[in-house]
């Protein structure tokens, strides 16, 4: 059974990357955005797994598993952030938020 | 195997276009669910049964549930966010430009991979007993700060969502 | 025995600290005896250790008399050091040897006394117990000086002896006189801490070490020329200690600390470090010619010039104080010719009589209600037959009459200097003598005849027991003192025989050479009826040459100006260039440059708070953009363009 190489796995990575990064910037509903960063996340994660299975090396799965982690802390994070940004003004538009300007 | 991996790649693409440009974040999250399993089963074929399992259970299980909730719970009585008019309107162009270019250039970067089918593993390789193995003794210290990481979330998200302010 | 060798130097050392510290405690909390009481015992506990240890030492062959002590000890199985800069590793070490016994005899003993004498003197004193804690830091600093093992231990003790100088000489912080003296004796010691500390940078370069055992065995290693640097900067500190030519003139401006302090610093302590530093580097002088040369020549141009300055002072402290620079100068001449036994010996009867003069002379200071101007004394002798009696056998002593001390220890110096074939030297060295007992008697009928008293209020005449006995203690030792050193009979040079034995040649001071006696002696008799001429017999006569000589005068009257010289070479310069600096430079520099830099900063926050719209996906693309930025760098620059087939 021959293995598809890791150009095609990069490839894939690359395009995935490629959307998150465009609908993070394009769109303005904060869940939204936090869906994009987790397509970008994942893109991560399959490069890593690529990378770990071409010089069968654990540390690629390993830090697949640290990102998830990481993922999830930052999700719960974002998520009450945006509970509380809510709360606070009845709107999530991220462009209304802007308080914190120069 | 080619055409699973390609039936894979057109279900992750398509579903990350449908996570991106829907209307609804509802859609969204049903869509990034479909991407998350295909996810799963290239990790399956990349011999990371354990990263399957953790991207199924975790991902498309735990926090994307968590989604949900926070969807559900925001959104109701109040309209779609993405109503008015778009502030940063101009900025759209340069956002789709600078995305594809970083395609363009990832894209060339990867050109340089590989293109042989990756080497033969051993059996055990990416199953969770090894995977245990290496994670609890080669990497214990990135482990223990990944705890320590998940430790410091929770206590900010118990402070963050608290109805009343808490005093320490 | 080993026990007791390994913890008495460390006892004898930090008691008069810890006093101080107790003193510094207890302060305002006992009474002001308790202080003077803790100051007293503590320098007594010190001297009687002392003596312990002396004996001890000196009961030992010539050559185990050396005692190294160091700590951390070489058992400890941490040893920590002081400092440890590889290679360089410096220990807390004490050297206990004849040499450093007799100067600690001697700093212990002489300073007792003066703590003593320093109860009742000091009664009126506003800050009592500060006093005595400054006296105590003071006997620390110096035999912490003597004690210590290695130079940079030395050095330690040689900074703290300056700082304890500078507390003690201004004293009396209310009197502008008194601070001003105090800076400019501070700053004078700083250059010689200088000069110290650069003899220390090139010893730990020609020899890696700055332990006396390790530099001393190894000195040959380094050249003549090297040595003779060292020598010179080692020299620079102990001119600037000893107030030789040309840094001595914080020593007369340091008559402004109170009497007791004036008697430490002459006799005990301080001036005579530079003495102890030459005495102590002798393997580097003895290997270094130009160097002790500069030294010989030093010591005696600064024995005469301190002498002709001292004849044309009115001043009794002042007098005194020239006396010691020119006392001093006699010891530096004797251990740069290589007369250190000779020095040492010098030093012993120079401690005993210098400070028996200045105590003799505080008691007069203290029963005119402090005033120090011979011309306002006159006929006390009988008014105050002790003072009078204790300050002729101090001046008898200083100006060599036999059987005084002074005499001995002159002759000796004298003796070695001919015999060591200096005879320029030697003959300065008479002249010298000659005005040395011309101006000390010029002090004595000054103070005590020529007629009545001529000052304004009476002077009244407490005694208090305190105050005279430890005068009478060392108006005995100025009597007695020299006889260590007797024809035939050297005890001197046998009990300094562990510390120079390493020589070789070992001059005995006891032969007599009744060539140079005979000089010293007519040397100081003719000083002696010169003054008693121009002073008892013949005012007349003394009016006349005043008025003749009256430019001399008044040139000797200034101290050769070198006082103003100094004032208008470094003084002035320095403060027209400081308040220029405060004028010009201050405001329009370095204010410009700040304000500038403010204006700077404010202007870039300003074009720069542009960027921070508060606008999240502004960020995101800033983000996205930079990324892109860095890919292209890595993908073009780095790799140069390989991945998209430009290569």
């Amino acid at each position: 059974m021959p293995g598809v190489p890791l150009a095609d796995y990069l490839a894939v990575a690359s395009a995935l990357f490629a959307v998150g990064v465009i609908g993070f910037l394009l769109r303005r509903n904060p869940i939204t955005m936090l869906m994009a960063i987790e397509l970008m996340w994942n893109a991560g994660n399959l490069a890593f797994a690529a990378f770990a299975r071409t010089f069968v090396d654990f540390s690629g799965q390993i830090f697949v598993f640290i990102v998830v982690t990481v993922a999830a802390a930052e999700a719960a994070i974002a998520l009450a952030i945006v509970v509380m940004v809510f709360r606070r003004r009845r709107d999530v538009d991220v462009d209304e938020i802007s308080e914190l300007r120069g | 195997m080619m055409a699973l991996f390609w039936i894979c790649t057109a279900i992750l693409i398509l579903t990350a276009i449908g996570v991106v440009a829907s209307r609804h974040p509802v859609h969204s999250v049903i869509a990034l669910i479909v991407n998350f399993s295909a996810l799963a089963v290239m990790f399956l074929m990349l011999n990371a049964e354990f990263l399957a399992m953790i991207q199924i259970i975790i991902y498309a299980g735990a926090i994307l549930v968590l989604f949900l909730f926070v969807i559900t719970l925001l959104t109701i009585g109040t309209g779609p966010v993405e109503s008015g008019p778009s502030r940063l309107a101009f900025q759209a162009v340069p956002s789709i430009v600078s995305g594809i270019v970083a395609l363009a250039l990832l894209a060339s970067g990867v050109r340089t991979a590989s293109a042989a089918a990756p080497p033969e593993a051993p059996a055990d390789f990416g199953l969770v007993g090894s995977f245990g193995m290496q994670l609890l003794t080669t990497h214990l210290f990135a482990f223990e700060v990944t705890g320590f990481v998940l430790l410091i979330a929770v206590l900010g998200v118990v402070l963050m969502a608290a109805r009343k302010e808490l005093r320490f | 025995m080993e026990g007791f060798v390994a913890t008495v130097p460390f006892t004898i050392l930090f008691l008069p600290f810890f006093g101080m510290v107790l003193i510094a405690l207890a302060g305002p909390y006992v009474p002001r005896l308790g202080a003077a009481i803790v100051g007293n015992l503590s320098v007594l506990g010190s001297f009687v250790l002392t003596a312990v240890l002396a004996s001890y030492v000196w009961s030992l062959p010539p050559d185990q008399q050396v005692l190294t002590l160091k700590y951390p000890p070489a058992w400890a199985t941490h040893p920590a050091y002081w400092a440890h800069i590889p290679p360089l590793t410096i220990s807390f070490e004490l050297r206990i040897d004849p040499l450093a016994l007799m100067w600690m005899l001697i700093i212990t003993g002489v300073g007792f006394l003066i703590h003593l004498y320093s109860i009742g003197y000091m009664q009126e004193s506003k800050w009592y117990r500060t006093f005595f804690a400054y006296m105590n830091l003071f006997v620390f600093a110096m035999l912490m000086l003597v004690m210590a093992g290695n130079f940079l231990w030395l050095l330690v003790g040689w900074a703290g002896v300056g700082l304890a100088s500078y507390l003690l000489i201004g004293f009396d912080a209310d009197r502008m006189a008194a601070v001003l003296a105090a800076r400019k004796a501070l700053i004078m010691n700083v250059i010689g801490d200088v000069g110290i500390m650069v003899a220390i940078f090139l010893m730990y370069a020609h020899f890696g070490s700055l332990s006396y055992k390790v530099v001393f065995a190894n000195v040959t290693s380094a050249g003549t020329s090297a040595l003779d640097w060292i020598g010179i900067w080692l020299l620079v500190g102990a001119v600037a200690k000893s107030a030789q030519l040309p840094l001595h003139t914080w020593l007369p401006d340091a008559m402004e600390g109170p009497t007791p302090v004036s008697a430490l610093i002459h006799a005990a302590t301080m001036v005579t470090a530079g003495v102890y530093l030459i005495a102590r580097a002798h393997p580097i002088y003895d290997h270094a010619p130009a160097a002790a040369m500069t030294v010989a020549v030093i010591g005696c141009a600064s024995a005469f010039v301190a002498a002709t300055i001292g004849m044309a002072q009115y001043d009794i402290k002042r007098v005194l104080a020239y006396s010691t620079m020119s006392q001093i100068g006699y010891m530096i001449l004797a251990v740069g010719v290589g007369a250190y036994a000779a020095g040492t010996f010098h030093f012993v009867t120079h401690a005993f009589f210098k400070a028996l003069l200045f105590m003799a002379a505080g008691i007069i200071i203290h029963n005119l209600g402090g005033e120090q101007d011979i011309r306002k004394m006159g006929g006390l002798a009988k008014r105050m037959p002790f003072a009078f009696l204790t300050f002729l056998i101090g001046t008898l002593a200083i100006s060599g009459f036999f059987p005084f001390a002074g005499f001995f220890s002159k002759d000796a110096i004298l003796d070695e200097l001919q015999l060591l074939g200096h005879p320029w030297l030697w003959a300065f060295g008479s002249i010298t003598a000659l005005l040395t007992a011309y101006y000390m008697f010029r002090l004595v009928f000054m103070t005590f005849f020529t007629g009545a008293y001529r000052g304004d209020h009476e002077p009244h005449a407490d005694r208090s027991p305190t105050m005279e006995v430890p005068v009478a203690i060392l108006a005995v030792l100025a009597t007695i003192g020299g006889w260590l050193v007797l024809p035939g009979h050297d005890e001197m040079s046998r009990l300094l025989q562990g510390a120079f034995g390493d020589r070789g040649i070992l001059p005995t001071m006891g032969e007599i050479n009744w060539f140079v006696t005979g000089v010293t002696t007519f040397s100081a008799a003719a000083g002696l009826v010169i003054a008693w001429w121009l002073y008892e017999r013949a005012p007349q006569l003394r009016r006349r040459l005043a008025t003749m000589f009256a430019p001399v005068q008044r040139v000797l009257a200034n101290a050769y100006y070198i006082d103003t010289i100094y004032h208008w070479l470094f003084e002035v310069p320095t403060l027209t260039a400081a308040s220029d600096i405060a004028k010009y430079v201050d405001p329009e520099g370095v204010g410009g440059v700040i304000a500038g830099v403010a204006r700077t900063t404010t202007g870039l926050g300003d074009a720069m708070r542009g960027w921070e719209t508060g606008y999240l996906r502004r960020y995101g693309l800033g983000m996205v953009v930079g990324m892109v930025l860095v890919l292209a760098y890595y993908i073009f620059v780095v790799h140069g363009g390989a991945a998209v087939g430009m290569r």
